[in-house]
């Protein structure tokens, strides 16, 4: 599992996490939500061992900051925000650098099988670069499924995926696919830990949320508890009511939303 | 590839511990690399025996027709090779030296003559371009004439008083004035043609100072001809703010010269003492 | 956008150009045998290289200028050119995945000032050095100095940008484009105090040329550029993940401060040792790796060989042009390659333009 205590992170000079303890299960996906600047994206970027930390970030039981970028990346892949590439790969030669990255013996068919997955089976020889913004971002998910492989490890431990707004860029069809395959990875016992910004998605497909306020963690628990109205009134400074949807609902129809009320 | 390469680089290797070259019979195929050179090597009668020259080897105009093996600084050794020399006569600063090196180690007399800036150094080199050649009595003859006439110039030189203070300009592009220090052979020809040296101060010839030009004042300034409206080219020189109030500029004194006669040191150096002292005292 | 349904047995076809690039590298170690053996067959001279090795290798003795014309002269200088144009070429493409830019070339992190004004120093100075220097041929005084300043200009460059052991990398290119401005008139300086035979031996150095080339600096740059060569294929991972930038690159394994690190190294031995023995001669670190990414890709296990050969083939023809061109005499190389190289540089960079606004 993942777990820290007492994570602080300073970016230039300046506090931006505050004595974080947050746990995340293998099986689960985990969300990790909040209003903008709260903190979510530097939380991310400690948890998959970019940046500095005090505290404690155990992964799987070894501290974060003790493992060699190598040894990192056949524990977890990363989704990252936003995919810029600096020279013309095909699809095929993306997803086939996270596959030689990974833990597991490289296939031939490997980069084709994730990118199936993703929807994109019949893009590997396009120009990355020449994709729209959706299609850069499946890749990228691709990239990482292929990198990190099955979601739990030859000796039975739990692999994990960290996506940093995996459906930012991405129509509802494709957020549900995109969120489909994150759950499907946690259900076969992988880690899943998401920086979600669609409260929707989180409470479909989410079985813990991390709600984060102003660098510290402000509730963590099922969606149930910490998607309720006075709580995100609270946290997003705006009026919030929650309604519960029949269970294979995808639309919410939120009432209006009124700034500088609560906070 | 690798290996074919490598073997021939040993064989390479071993070849030169065990083979110097071969001491030849010189001078039937001359390169000469260097103006003042050439011009003595035709002095001293035996250009039917230069095979190429480089490209500041422009007198006589007979030996324009001969290939020309480049800047004497940039050689290319296979290049002087092609043309089988068995003699380089070279200037004290042909290269590069990897070049020269090569050349020798083909079993090529090469000889480096010294840089030379006053009479002395022209006997010198006369001297030595003979012995190459194989032409002491030419070379004694040669050198008898050429002292008697550069002892002429030194006399009319010391019988000048007082002497005109010459700035001799390399180069005067972009208002920028490129002078002749000391140590260079523009104030060797200068002391030879009796005037004095205006630019003091510096070795070589480097960019001077609108200042540094004022307070030399030259009485007259000396240039390479390059061909172009002379008057033009003096009123344009004299307009500079540094030389515009010099008393060279008041009598529009410019004297311009060929500058392999003038610069060279080799057998016309006499002609160009006494043609540059007539063109700087022409009441004399 | 038309996306099958996951799971569709559409036909995908690979996307995979390694086979190309496998060919390409075929092919290019052909054209580097043909141009290996066309440059020891070309020079001023009528020695046929062929008669020579046939007549070599069976014992015979050949004679003294034959043997100087070719492995003194045509074989030195082709080794050079083709250690050179790969030496450039490589580190050109690792600059180049280093920066994440199509257009960074060596010059970025500060070796070709710095060895610049080495090598001008050299040229300067060469005559009023301390005694100890005196033992160093004159001829080896010039590639010295130049490994030495392009060294001193990246170690220091590199130490700038690097703050509690992270590199960054648009520092270092910030601070190359200041360094090199003050290398630059430190050579400024040298060029007010230099001798006009000097001044003119800093003009035909900065053209660069491979005419005096010389088995001594073979064997001093060699063991340097062929060490970055050899190693630069440990850096291909790497900078292939370094393409999705330094964080993606660190979760897909890569230690990216080693990376950087090794490939500044790698730069500086091999292009400071090129340009030491070579002088300057541009456009290859940017032109050459460019056009192996337009013909199989920019994925580096095949980009930095494949650079290092079509380097290696590139220069080693300009040299042929240049040492014919005017024969006897010899252009420098640099002109050759910056006259080819000039419009083919425009060319991507209008090519770039169309396709950003297109």
């Amino acid at each position: 599992m993942l777990l820290t205590e007492g994570l602080s992170v300073r970016l230039g000079g300046v506090p931006v996490l505050e004595g974080v303890g947050m746990t995340a299960q293998p099986g689960v996906l985990t969300a990790i939500v909040g209003p903008n600047g709260s903190g979510k994206t530097t939380l991310m970027r400690a948890l998959t061992g970019e940046i500095g930390y005090r505290g404690r970030i155990a992964l799987n039981g070894a501290e974060i900051r003790d493992l060699r970028p190598g040894e990192l990346a056949r524990i977890r892949g990363v989704l990252p925000q936003s995919g810029g590439l600096s020279f013309p790969f095909t699809v095929h030669e993306v997803v086939r650098l996270g596959q030689e990255a990974g833990a597991e013996p490289l296939r031939a068919d490997g980069p084709g099988a994730a990118l199936v997955r993703v929807g994109l089976g019949d893009y590997a020889h396009r120009l990355y670069q020449e994709l729209s913004g959706g299609e850069q971002q499946r890749v990228q998910l691709a990239r990482v499924l292929a990198q990190i492989g099955s979601p739990v490890s030859p000796e039975g431990r739990p692999r994990w995926l960290f996506l940093d707004e995996p459906v930012s860029s991405l129509d509802i069809g494709h957020q549900l696919l995109v969120m489909g395959l994150a759950r499907d990875f946690a259900a076969a016992g992988g880690g899943v830990v998401a920086v979600m910004h669609d409260l929707n998605l989180t409470a479909m497909f989410a079985a813990s949320v991390l709600l984060m306020r102003k660098g510290a963690l402000a509730e963590q628990g099922p969606p149930e508890r910490i998607l309720r109205d006075d709580l995100l009134s609270a946290t997003y400074g705006c009026r919030i009511r929650v309604g519960v949807a029949p269970a294979d609902a995808v639309f919410l129809l939120p009432h209006s939303c009124a700034h500088g009320v609560g906070g | 590839m690798k290996t074919i390469r490598l073997i021939p680089m040993l064989a390479l290797i071993a070849g030169m511990i065990g083979a110097p070259a071969p001491a030849q019979q010189t001078g039937g195929r001359i390169v000469s690399l260097g103006g003042s050179v050439t011009e003595i090597v035709v002095a001293l009668g035996a250009s039917d025996r230069l095979i190429a020259r480089d490209t500041t080897s422009t007198w006589p105009a007979e030996v324009n027709r001969l290939p020309d093996v480049g800047y004497l600084r940039a050689l290319s050794p296979e290049g002087v090779l092609s043309l089988a020399p068995d003699l380089i006569l070279a200037e004290a600063d042909a290269g590069p030296e990897t070049a020269v090196e090569v050349l020798k180690s083909a079993g090529i007399a090469y000889v480096r003559l010294p840089e030379a800036h006053d009479p002395q150094g022209v006997l010198q080199k006369v001297a030595m371009v003979a012995d190459a050649l194989g032409l002491q009595a030419e070379g004694a003859a040669l050198s008898a004439r050429l002292s008697s006439d550069m002892a002429v110039a030194e006399a009319r030189a010391a019988a000048i008083s007082p002497k005109k203070r010459a700035l001799f300009v390399l180069s005067a592009a972009g208002g920028r004035i490129m002078a002749a220090g000391q140590d260079t052979g523009a104030e060797g020809i200068l002391t030879l043609a009796g005037a004095e040296n205006a630019a003091q101060g510096f070795t070589g010839y480097k960019p001077m100072s609108d200042e540094a030009v004022l307070a030399a004042a030259p009485d007259v300034v000396v240039m390479m001809d390059r061909g172009g409206d002379h008057s033009a080219a003096a009123e344009e020189l004299f307009a500079l703010p540094a030389l515009a109030g010099s008393p060279a500029a008041a009598s529009k004194a410019l004297v311009k010269m060929d500058g392999l006669l003038l610069l060279g040191f080799g057998p016309r150096t006499a002609e160009a003492a006494n043609a540059l002292h007539d063109a700087l005292y022409p009441a004399d | 956008m038309a996306t099958p349904a996951p799971g569709n047995a559409a036909p995908v076809r690979s996307g995979d150009r390694s086979p190309r690039a496998r060919r390409l590298c075929l092919v290019l170690v052909l054209l580097m045998l043909v141009m290996s053996a066309l440059s020891l067959g070309a020079g001023a001279s009528d020695v046929s290289a062929s008669d020579s090795f046939g007549a070599w290798l069976a014992g015979r003795d050949l004679p003294l200028r034959d043997r100087i014309v070719l492995f003194d002269i045509r074989l030195p200088r082709l080794a050079m050119g083709l250690l050179v144009g790969a030496g450039l070429a490589v580190s050109g493409a690792l600059m180049q995945g280093l920066f994440r830019n199509p257009l960074a070339d060596p010059g970025l992190v500060g070796v070709s000032a710095g060895a610049s004004l080495g090598a001008v120093a050299a040229i300067v100075l060469g005559g009023a050095l301390p005694a100890g220097l005196g033992l160093l041929p004159a001829a080896a005084l010039v590639p010295l100095f130049a490994f030495a300043g392009g060294w001193v200009a990246v170690i220091l460059l590199y130490a700038l940008a690097t703050r509690g052991g992270r590199t960054s990398v648009a520092t270092m290119l910030l601070a190359g484009i200041a360094l090199a401005a003050l290398a630059n008139a430190l050579v400024g300086v040298m060029i007010y105090k230099a001798s006009d035979a000097a001044l003119r031996d800093i003009t035909f150095w900065s053209l660069g040329s491979l005419s005096g080339a010389h088995w001594s600096k073979v064997v001093l740059a060699a063991p340097l550029i062929l060490t970055a060569l050899l190693l630069s294929p440990l850096l291909a991972r790497g900078l292939n993940a370094l393409a999705l930038g330094e964080a993606a690159a660190m979760h897909m394994g890569v230690e990216v401060q080693r990376l950087k690190r090794g490939a500044v190294l790698a730069v500086a031995a091999a292009t400071g040792a090129s340009v030491a023995i070579a002088g300057g001669i541009g456009f290859v670190g940017i032109v050459v790796p460019h056009l192996v990414r337009l013909a199989s890709g920019p994925d580096h296990r095949w980009l930095l060989p494949n650079a290092a050969l079509l380097g290696a083939v590139l220069l080693a023809g300009a040299d042929i042009v240049a040492r014919l061109v005017v024969a006897p005499a010899e252009l420098p190389i640099g002109i050759v390659t910056a006259i080819a190289g000039a419009p083919l540089f425009l060319w991507i960079l209008l090519g770039q333009r169309i396709r950003l606004e297109g």
